[in-house]
């Protein structure tokens, strides 16, 4: 009984003892800040000192280092980058003359501290972390001064068992002109301990270093390039990243000829999900050893391949979906990527290319592309006996495809580099370019429904022009159906105008040329093998009532677009389209007309539309401010949420699936699935069965997060489909939903 | 001799394995059963339906003190009792430590510093933080009434020991409590524990 009380007399002694120590401590610190400064700092637990290795002097282009050296008592150690478990690595500001900029710490090789079930990485004995500084050319002291004023606040955390936060300032006077070379030793001793780099795999002759991410909770390292001296030795791992590995686990390790492979265990709650993982490796040394550190590092920075388990990021895009995404990029790419064992592989150009060419192809099957295909089909039938025409049609044709691509493509990269949070339709974001392509869809119908020609209002020269040079009018159809066909991005699409993000910009541009020759092909086709031709109607009196059936389409496109702008700026503002249109419809009659009905009546036709310009304009292109058009009651009905940036990985950290409809009021696909495939009775039993939360995104608006969100999943337009699942990766489905598809993916979860 | 040092290395990577079975974010959350300093058994599965925080302590770690003699720590404990939250500190130093205080002793710091958890409890043994896999004074958890595990890491956002520090930070378990409170998934619901390591009893 007395031993027990004077245990605990002891360690409440202890206690006091090292609170008042501390605190002590700190004062002491703090008034040392004054007067002449100091280049030494001494606590009970370390001491502590700056100092500089300048052989030539403070000067441009000439080496100079600082750096702190701590010598500990034994028994207590401070900490590297990456503390490990606990504590925290040691913090060095300074305050350096003009000139002179402070790099970071070369940190040199640390130890592995084991302290019971919890493992640290730091330094005994004595330690010095040395800083490079370079001194910029403009660096001039003025032509009296001997001495460059060194000032540093460092703090660090020195543990045994238990651990004392310290603070010291310190100060030094570096002799410009002369050398200071009296620690060279230990910056020289510092540099060797600093870990080197291992063989880079840079050309292909050494693979890259690689950490497999296994069965969820574990690493499969493999690092190449060690040195020879070190095969067949038993190495301790040290990760520069913090909050990854499970640090006091044992694992098993092994040489495979000159690589060295190891299963390390992942943290439970790993908080952080890199994608490079830099870590330094030595020959292990038992805990605690004393003597001099004979050990080298080797500094390999291993490629993370898998993808990290759900439910620990906090970063807004993992990488875990990142790699997800980049394998199925490469799937939807076809079979022109080469399927890489190694499950890292990318989009490559060429993939990018075909498969561009291929969701421009299908492209033409879109619901949003058909009107345009009824403006083809009657460009056809015009010129049905005429193979060189045809000819001559097709390429003008497949010119103005192309060509609006790359310039719709180079305008687009042109807003990404102006720093516009800008995405692939983005054309229809903006409802004065959604009411001018009304207006433009409006005369398209009463063109085609015969209210009037061309010819009638147009001067002579123009009419002739469309007339005597079909080529123009052939190229001006092509311009037209990229208008339309852009906001609607087919399955393969996707993932390459994803890539075009990321892309030098030639390389997104030969992309985009890709996308505009798959739109055009089956036109291009068709004009110049007689069998595809000889397959259309031929020309005759039902041409006429043809054309006039096509205004119908064009009609419905106008009343799409109506709508799409009701989204964006409400009924007032499509309230105000629709008279604009009227007027619009009235001037171009009244310009149809002859003789003095013509005068008169266009005289006041086009009055009528300038004051309907003037009173209704502002309210086309007015947003309102408030998301309210975007939450209808019906949402919140069918158990669908709005989507937040970050709202699905948090909902998935709960353990929950989730499923994102990334969709637009513009986008017809979207709605198409949105009233077919995501309305389907079974889907939504399924998806209530799994209890599957269901966000929307709206990117009817412009909306910078979801443009972000979009870009993340390899993706820059509407539709995009995701299941997020706990513990798995996301599953992106493709953009023309079936049921199946959608169910089948269900039952997965 | 090669063989033995294989049959030893595989044996340690499965005992590691088994040991690092630690609670997990998304998943149960381990259920216990300790002794408050009162001597009374608490047992977590007692408060199910309610929030529950975790939050290891060490009144012997500058950086558990950092947050108590700011009032950090206890303003942030008031704030999530007063809304229905269950607090219980737990204490995983063991009895050779010289950071460990007895129950009195532990109540009487922590009630000298207005401390206002649920409860304070005892882990000498050191099996409840192992088993939730706590490395650091001060680590937290949350509990959602469920019994799920929806946050573990930090107290807040600058590991650091400076109490000037707390006011620049963003209190992770505060936000995290009122994101689950509202019904909403927790933002930040892994983080980084800063601190002292825990004075674990060595395995014998």
């Amino acid at each position: 009984m007395p031993s027990r009380l004077f245990h605990r007399l002891a360690a409440t002694l202890f206690f006091i003892a090292a609170s008042a120590l501390w605190t002590s401590a700190s004062a002491q610190l703090g008034t040392k800040t004054s007067g002449q400064g100091t280049s030494v700092v001494t606590t009970p637990y370390v001491r502590a000192e700056l100092l500089a290795h300048a052989p030539q002097g403070v000067a441009p282009g000439q080496p100079l280092w600082l750096g702190l050296s701590i010598t500990h008592q034994p028994e207590w150690h401070t900490y590297w980058k990456n503390p490990g478990d606990s504590g925290l690595p040691t913090d060095l500001a300074w305050t350096l003359p003009a000139g002179l900029d402070a790099g970071e710490i070369a940190w040199p090789l640390p130890k592995k501290i084991p302290i019971g079930t919890l493992a640290n990485y730091g330094y005994e004995g004595t330690v010095l972390l040395p800083v490079p500084v370079t001194v910029a050319s403009t660096y001039a002291p003025g032509p009296l001064a001997k001495d460059a004023t060194i000032k540093l606040r460092a703090s660090w955390l020195v543990c045994r068992k238990e651990c004392i936060p310290e603070e010291g300032e310190f100060t030094l006077q570096l002799p410009i002109q002369s050398t200071t070379a009296l620690s060279s030793a230990a910056f020289e001793a510092a540099a060797k301990a600093h870990p080197r780099a291992v063989v880079a795999g840079t050309n292909g002759i050494v693979p890259d270093s690689q950490a497999q991410i296994a069965d969820g909770n574990l690493l499969n390292v493999s690092v190449q390039g060690l040195p020879v001296a070190l095969r067949g030795k038993t190495l301790d791992l040290f990760p520069e990243t913090a909050e990854v590995i499970d640090n006091a686990a044992s694992w098993k390790q092994s040489w495979n000829g000159s690589v060295w492979t190891a299963q390390i265990p992942l943290s439970a709650q790993r908080s952080a999900s890199p994608s490079l993982m830099p870590v330094v490796l030595a020959e292990q040394s038992p805990a605690h050893a004393t003597g001099p550190d004979t050990r080298t590092g080797y500094r390999a920075e291993l490629k993370v391949l898998g993808t990290w388990p759900q439910g620990a990021s906090v970063a807004s895009v993992s990488p875990a979906l990142e790699a997800a995404l980049k394998a199925n990029a490469a799937q939807a790419g076809g079979s022109a990527t080469p399927a890489a064992a190694s499950g890292a592989s990318s989009l490559t150009l060429t993939a990018a290319l075909l498969g561009a060419l291929l969701g421009g192809l299908i492209l033409n099957l879109m619901p949003c592309v058909f009107p345009v295909l009824a403006i083809k089909v009657v460009g056809f039938t015009q010129h049905a006996q005429d193979r060189r025409a045809h000819r001559i049609s097709g390429i003008a044709y497949t010119a103005g495809v192309v060509l609006s691509f790359i310039a719709l493509g180079a305008l687009m990269l042109g807003l990404r580099a102006a720093g516009e949070a800008v995405g692939w339709g983005f054309q229809l974001q903006s409802p004065a370019v959604v009411a001018s392509l009304a207006a433009l869809f409006t005369l398209i119908a009463l063109n085609l429904a015969g209210v009037f020609e061309f010819g009638h209002f147009l001067p002579s020269s123009v009419a002739s022009l469309q007339a005597r040079h079909p080529v123009a009018d052939s190229f001006l159809t092509g311009v037209l159906a990229v208008a339309v066909a852009s906001p609607c991005t087919a399955p393969f699409m996707g993932a390459s105008l994803g890539l075009t993000a990321t892309l030098p910009a030639p390389q997104a541009l030969a992309v985009f040329a890709a996308l505009g020759l798959g739109l055009a092909l089956p036109y291009l086709a068709a004009s110049f093998v007689p069998a595809v031709a000889r397959a259309l109607p031929r020309p005759g009196a039902w041409m006429d009532t043809f054309r006039k059936l096509m205004a119908f389409p064009m009609l419905a496109t106008v009343v799409w677009l109506v709508w799409v702008l009701g989204q964006q700026s409400g009924i007032d503002g499509a309230g105000a389209l629709l008279i604009l249109l009227v007027g619009l419809s009235l001037v171009v009659w009244a310009l149809s007309l002859a003789g003095r009905a013509r005068v008169w009546m266009a005289t006041v036709s086009i009055a009528a539309m300038a004051l309907l310009v003037w009173a209704f304009a502002p309210h086309v292109t007015n947003m309102p401010a408030a998301q309210a058009a975007t939450s209808s009651p019906q949402v919140s009905a069918t158990g669908w949420q709005p989507w937040a940036p970050g709202a699905a990985e948090q909902i998935v950290a709960g353990g929950r699936p989730v499923f994102v409809d990334f969709t637009a009021a513009w986008c017809v696909t979207c709605q198409y699935n949105k009233k077919t495939t995501l309305a389907d009775a079974n889907v939504i039993a399924d998806l209530q069965t799994k209890n599957v939360a269901l966000l929307r995104a709206d990117w009817t608006r412009r909306d910078p997060a979801i443009t972000a969100a979009l870009a993340s999943l390899g993706r820059s337009g509407v539709p995009v489909y995701v299941f997020y699942r706990p513990g798995k990766p996301p599953v992106v489905l493709t953009e023309v939903l079936s049921v199946d598809e959608v169910r089948a993916t269900i039952a997965q979860l | 001799m090669k063989l033995l040092r294989r049959t030893l290395i595989a044996t340690a990577a499965l005992v590691a394995l088994g040991a690092q079975a630690a609670a997990t974010v998304g998943q149960p959350a381990p259920d216990f059963m300790l002794k408050d300093t009162n001597g009374k058994t608490v047992r977590l599965s007692d408060f199910k339906g309610k929030h529950v925080v975790l939050e290891w302590t060490n009144p012997g770690c500058p950086f558990v003190r950092k947050h108590y003699d700011s009032g950090n720590m206890p303003a942030t404990q008031k704030d999530a009792t007063r809304q229905g939250v269950v607090w219980l500190s737990i204490n995983s130093t063991e009895k050779a430590s010289s950071d460990y205080l007895e129950p009195a002793r532990l109540m009487a710091w922590k009630q000298e510093r207005k401390a206002a958890p649920t409860a304070v409890l005892m882990d000498e043994e050191g099996t409840v933080g192992k088993s939730y896999g706590a490395r650091t004074t001060p680590h937290l958890y949350i509990v959602n009434p469920q019994g799920q595990l929806i946050y573990a890491g930090g107290i807040d956002s600058i590991p650091s020991a400076r109490p000037a520090d707390i006011e620049k930070a963003t209190n992770y378990v505060k936000v995290g409590l009122g994101e689950a409170l509202a019904g909403k998934p927790i933002s930040a619901a892994t983080t980084a524990p800063y601190g002292c390591s825990i004075k674990y009893k060595s395995p014998a």
